[in-house]
């Protein structure tokens, strides 16, 4: 029987997958073409990346639903299809998946502020991620990753959404920029104290991903580390993205270069690992033999 | 209350991100018969200055930012009129259309950047997200702007920038206008590179060029 990820977390390091949108760019989702959609309209394509990045080396993949809330999903008209649309990515990448394999429902802010900042309330927020997670529970996820989040606020409004329809582990990843005095949210929420707040609200994992490089994130998941019991994930940016010098976009780490910290992400606490924007499953397949050269050493 | 003594308060006011306070200041400089335009350069400019450090050092985070941004529409909406009434014209720096473009539907980083040139004195035309590319000539022909401001958070959406560059050009309003990018792929060499006229990496930094720009100190 396939242990539960969080079993799987005390024996080794749990490797996640890369950037998604991208990968389906490159299948060609067009600009102003919300991905999920394609859930429908290409479940090939989205299929293709989750299985790429399984033979990567991949143990969860994360679902094409990171812009699946109602909210989020409102930008385009599709907001009445948000329960289809994430039950669609859940089952594609559960069809992906080999046997021993996770699928982790990614849930990615609602864009909308809460007040006083915006518009939002905390009720409609905790309602969204509900029906986010209902329609990602319903297609066969494994667990849940609140991810990308920049308001502590709604990262803990998506943790009681999810957990009021479910009671599958949730893991949380806040964004964080790099300060002199330490990792902080575009909001101010700190890294140390946002994490044990999470863990107090029931979160089952807790960590960071996107804008910090993997050198970057060493330090944070360090300041997470000491802050919480609970195991920890990180799953940084291969830098931020430049102009290459043929017009094409590339991001300012190198694969070598981004691998490289890897293991040190790993030392400084976290337990599960895993790309954001600007990696790939050339990248996931580098850091396999990162984590794993390392274990058997 | 005379001009050294009211212009710290109002900076205070912005960097405290107090509206009433703003506001209140704002209507005894109208009532002491205060040169308007001195009061908006030397009294709440200072505090947006300042906000723009305290940001930049991480010591201001983006609630503070949105607060000290409405502190000075409160204290613009008491002097906008005033100005206005006297014939000086309601903003110094000029006008400024602003969008995300095209294909691209994020905007909290075009917000703020509006908010802020708002606060740093600008006159600002938001046309939202995904904004037809010639919808931002279109609406800065109509209102008579200097500047349109174009934001792209996908490195996909950011070549609509190129295109828009391209577009102006087309239309023979290359030079009738300065075109600012900004998102979060975006970068100064990126702006070099398709011939814009500049790029601002936060809110923040986007008020110094703009007003830089527009020739304003």
């Amino acid at each position: 029987m396939t242990p539960s990820l969080l079993d799987l977390v005390k024996t080794r390091t749990v490797l996640f997958d890369g950037a998604l949108g991208t990968e389906l760019m490159a299948r060609g989702l067009g600009p102003g073409v919300p991905p999920e959609l394609w859930n429908i309209e290409r479940p090939d394509a989205v299929k293709e990346v989750h299985a790429a990045y399984f033979k990567a080396g991949s143990d969860v993949v994360s679902t094409n639903s990171f812009g699946g809330t109602s909210l989020k999903l409102a930008a385009h008209g599709l907001e009445g299809r948000a329960f289809e649309l994430n039950r669609a990515a859940a089952r594609l990448a559960r069809e992906a998946a080999p046997a021993g394999r996770y699928v982790a429902g990614s849930m990615g802010p609602t864009g909308k502020f809460l007040k006083p900042q915006g518009p939002a309330t905390e009720p409609e927020l905790v309602a969204a991620y509900a029906e986010q997670a209902r329609g990602l529970a319903e297609g066969g996820v494994d667990l849940f990753i609140i991810e990308t989040q920049y308001d502590l606020r709604e990262a803990l409004a998506g943790l009681k959404g999810a957990q009021s329809v479910s009671s599958l582990p949730v893991f949380v990843t806040l964004t964080f920029s790099a300060f002199p005095r330490g990792h902080f949210t575009i909001m101010g929420d700190p890294a140390a104290r946002s994490a044990a707040a999470l863990e107090s609200a029931g979160a089952a994992a807790v960590g960071a991903n996107c804008n910090l490089t993997s050198e970057q994130m060493v330090g944070c998941v360090g300041a997470i580390r000491a802050a919480v019991s609970l195991p920890v994930i990180a799953q940084a940016n291969a830098g931020q993205p430049v102009v290459l010098a043929d017009g094409t976009i590339g991001y300012s780490q190198t694969l070598e270069d981004y691998v490289r910290f890897v293991p040190e992400i790993v030392s400084a606490g976290a337990g599960f690992v895993g790309g954001c924007c600007g990696t790939n499953p050339a990248t996931i397949r580098a850091m396999a033999r990162a984590i794993r050269g390392e274990e058997k050493a | 209350m005379t001009k050294n003594e009211i212009f710290p308060k109002m900076s205070e006011a912005i960097v405290a991100g107090d509206r009433d306070a703003a506001r209140s200041l704002a209507e005894d400089a109208v009532r002491s018969g205060l040169d308007l335009l001195e009061v908006i350069e030397q009294g709440y400019l200072p505090g947006i200055q300042k906000v723009g450090d305290l940001w930049e050092r991480g010591e201001y985070f983006l609630p503070e930012l949105i607060s000290s941004a409405e502190a000075m529409k409160a204290a613009m909406a008491v002097l906008d009129p005033e100005l206005n009434r006297k014939g000086v014209g309601t903003r110094m720096s000029g006008k400024v259309v602003i969008g995300t473009i095209e294909g691209d539907i994020h905007d909290i980083g075009k917000n703020l950047v509006a908010s802020m040139l708002q606060a740093g004195g600008f006159e600002v035309f938001d046309l939202g997200a995904d904004v037809k590319l010639d919808r931002f000539i279109d609406k800065a022909e109509e209102v008579g702007a200097g500047m349109i401001c174009l934001s792209a958070l996908l490195t996909t959406t950011m070549m609509n920038q190129r295109r828009f560059i391209t577009l102006l050009r087309d239309r023979g309003l290359r030079d009738k206008y300065k075109v600012l990018v900004g998102g979060a792929p975006a970068s100064r060499k990126w702006a070099e590179e398709i011939g814009a006229d500049g790029y601002a990496e936060n809110a923040v930094a986007a008020v110094k060029l703009a007003r830089s720009l527009a020739g304003r100190p």
